[in-house]
């Protein structure tokens, strides 16, 4: 498969936006705790924000998947205005280490894209739908709380004896597979994550591995990921 | 034209043929000829026309999503063709189905072919009341075992509930039940008439009242379940105070914008909306630029029934579905069905 760094870089962000907003637990700050797909209070960007180093200000940014996600579902954002607000404090950001010689200009061209292409996916993952509008999705189960109360909702259903028990019990096969998901550890989501994105690629889904894109990066791009990793896991 | 028009979305009729003959079918070549007889072309292209057809929609806008759409799209023999061509394209695809053919290897074979969501129908908890309005016996079996095959193989799936009279009081009990099965969103659709549905009209479509109490419910649902609940056929909002309901979101007629449903149909005609028989022109014979900056789709965007002039609302709203009012009384000035009503009520 053969990408263009800025698709490359897209498709980047928004993988780390779907690991953010999944198992966002490793990246998120320490309190409040962030689930994942679970109601939590919006929290706004602080006051002082913008007094705050750039690399701050960056972080900040890539950490308010869940506000962004929240806002939409609520619809609070439904001409995503909180997007397009986070995209242009991010770049405000990255011009600002540009003019301080942290960061090239071209890297922080496709630092943005990518945090761009995520903005944007998040924003449409969960803006509410209309007939035929493009939901991007990934596999990224509801949230824990979501499933245990699917799981009970199906008990009540299956007890009332008027679905063919094969769809009934492939229905709690299903279920069971999601919530085995949240029993893992962050290292087996990750592996997971890294099985799946295997597969899909065998299977001819526009979801590249890592491993089989880094061979092609451009030194540039390169940069611009490790810059986002380092930024999240605060290298 | 010099840029190439922006689209959230391209819906791709792949196909006119279907296994089900559902009452509520707004398909525009469907319906027996009434007071308001419409022709509309009949027929499909052969996969290399089809493809080439795709080819140059994709190549005349900026589109990067399509829905393919029927009819019963599972009906064509290389919809995994089409599927791949679009996915070496960057293109995400939608499959809107019944859910009937979609057996196990279908459902992994088009998971792997890059469907990234499914929309299926479920219209009832209840079998007899889903399979009456599909008019196929077997369907909700059918739809319920498509949903599980789905998620059990990671693919996405949304529900569509199109409130009729007959089912409308299901409504709690089938959000219940898709949720159970994983459904990520419901669409809640009051019925609107056209191709078959129109034969149906008076039997099907639900009084204001009845609407009114669905989204109380649906309100309540959405909360209960943690589930987005979405009503994408225009509710007026001087028939139904929607602001009363905060968790549901309210779709209008999109025509003309970059969230408008062009369509596209099995012989290359482009059309405004999927509901709506007006032919913009034929995309072999035009380009799509020319298509939407047409006459007569200004004619389509502008046009809404003069009672809603003086209106406040009249911008977003636009009446209603004028598609409806179009097929059902012979005119996108008509005054639709579900707002025909209003004189029998009052807020």
């Amino acid at each position: 498969m053969s990408l263009t760094r800025r698709e490359f870089m897209k498709l980047f962000g928004v993988s780390v936006a779907s690991m953010l907003l999944t198992r966002c637990s490793g990246f998120a700050p320490a309190t409040p705790e962030q689930t994942c797909y679970a109601p939590i209070a919006p929290t706004d960007l602080p006051p002082t924000l913008s007094s705050t180093p750039a690399m701050e200000r960056l972080r900040l940014n890539w950490l308010r998947f869940g506000e962004l996600s929240q806002k939409t579902i609520a619809g609070e954002n439904s001409d995503n205005a909180l997007g397009q607000q986070m995209t242009a404090d991010h770049r405000a950001a990255l011009d600002e280490l540009v003019a301080l010689g942290e960061l090239s200009a071209s890297v922080a061209d496709l630092i943005q894209e990518s945090y761009g292409a995520a903005v944007y996916h998040v924003w449409r993952s969960n803006a509410p739908i209309t007939c035929y509008e493009p939901r991007i999705v990934d596999y990224a189960p509801s949230s824990a709380d979501v499933l245990v109360k699917q799981s009970e909702v199906l008990n009540q259903i299956a007890a009332q004896g008027t679905i063919d028990p094969a769809t009934l019990a492939g229905a709690q096969s299903a279920l069971e597979h999601d919530l085995a998901f949240y029993d893992l550890s962050d290292e087996e989501v990750k592996a997971l994550y890294d099985r799946l994105i295997r597969e899909s690629q065998v299977g001819g889904q526009p979801i590249p591995s890592f491993e089989a894109l880094e061979l092609e990066l451009t030194p540039e791009a390169k940069d611009a990921a490790h810059f986002i990793l380092d930024l999240l896991t605060g290298k | 034209m010099s840029a190439k028009p922006h689209l959230q979305s391209l819906i791709f009729e792949v196909t006119q043929r279907c296994n089900h003959t559902c009452l509520h079918c707004y398909n525009v070549w469907q319906g027996e000829p009434s007071s308001t007889p419409i022709y509309y072309p009949h027929g499909e292209l052969d996969t290399t026309q089809t493809l080439h057809l795709l080819a140059k929609a994709l190549e005349e806008t900026d589109c990067h999503h399509v829905t393919l759409t029927g009819g019963e799209p599972l009906l064509r023999a290389d919809l995994s063709i089409l599927l791949d061509f679009l996915r070496e394209r960057n293109v995400q695809s939608t499959i809107i189905s019944n859910g009937r053919l979609l057996n196990k290897q279908t459902a992994i074979s088009l998971i792997d072919h890059g469907v990234a969501l499914f929309e299926l129908p479920l219209l009832s908890h209840q079998r007899e009341i889903h399979d009456r309005l599909s008019a196929a016996p077997g369907a909700w079996d059918s739809v319920l075992a498509a949903m599980t095959r789905i998620r059990l193989h990671h693919g996405q799936v949304i529900t569509a509930f199109v409130a009729t009279r007959v089912n409308i009081g299901h409504l709690y009990e089938t959000i219940k039940l898709a949720f159970a099965f994983g459904a990520r969103a419901i669409m809640f659709n009051r019925f609107n008439p056209g191709g078959r549905g129109r034969t149906y009209l008076h039997e099907l479509l639900p009084s204001i009242e009845q609407v009114r109490e669905a989204l109380t419910v649906a309100e309540s649902a959405s909360v209960e379940f943690g589930i987005p609940i979405s009503c994408s056929i225009p509710i007026q909002p001087c028939l139904i105070d929607t602001s009363t309901f905060p968790h549901l979101g309210f779709g209008y007629c999109a025509a003309g914008s970059e969230r408008a449903y062009y369509t596209l149909d099995p012989l290359g005609n482009v059309r405004p909306c999927n509901h709506s028989t007006t032919i913009l022109g034929n995309l072999f014979e035009e380009s799509f630029g020319n298509l939407v900056s047409s006459e007569k789709l200004k004619g389509f965007v502008n046009a809404f029934p003069a009672k809603c002039k003086v209106c406040k609302q009249r911008a977003t709203c636009q009446g209603g579905c004028k598609a409806a009012g179009q097929v059902c009384y012979g005119s996108l000035d008509a005054i639709e069905p579900f707002l025909r009503q209003e004189q029998y009520v009052r807020l």
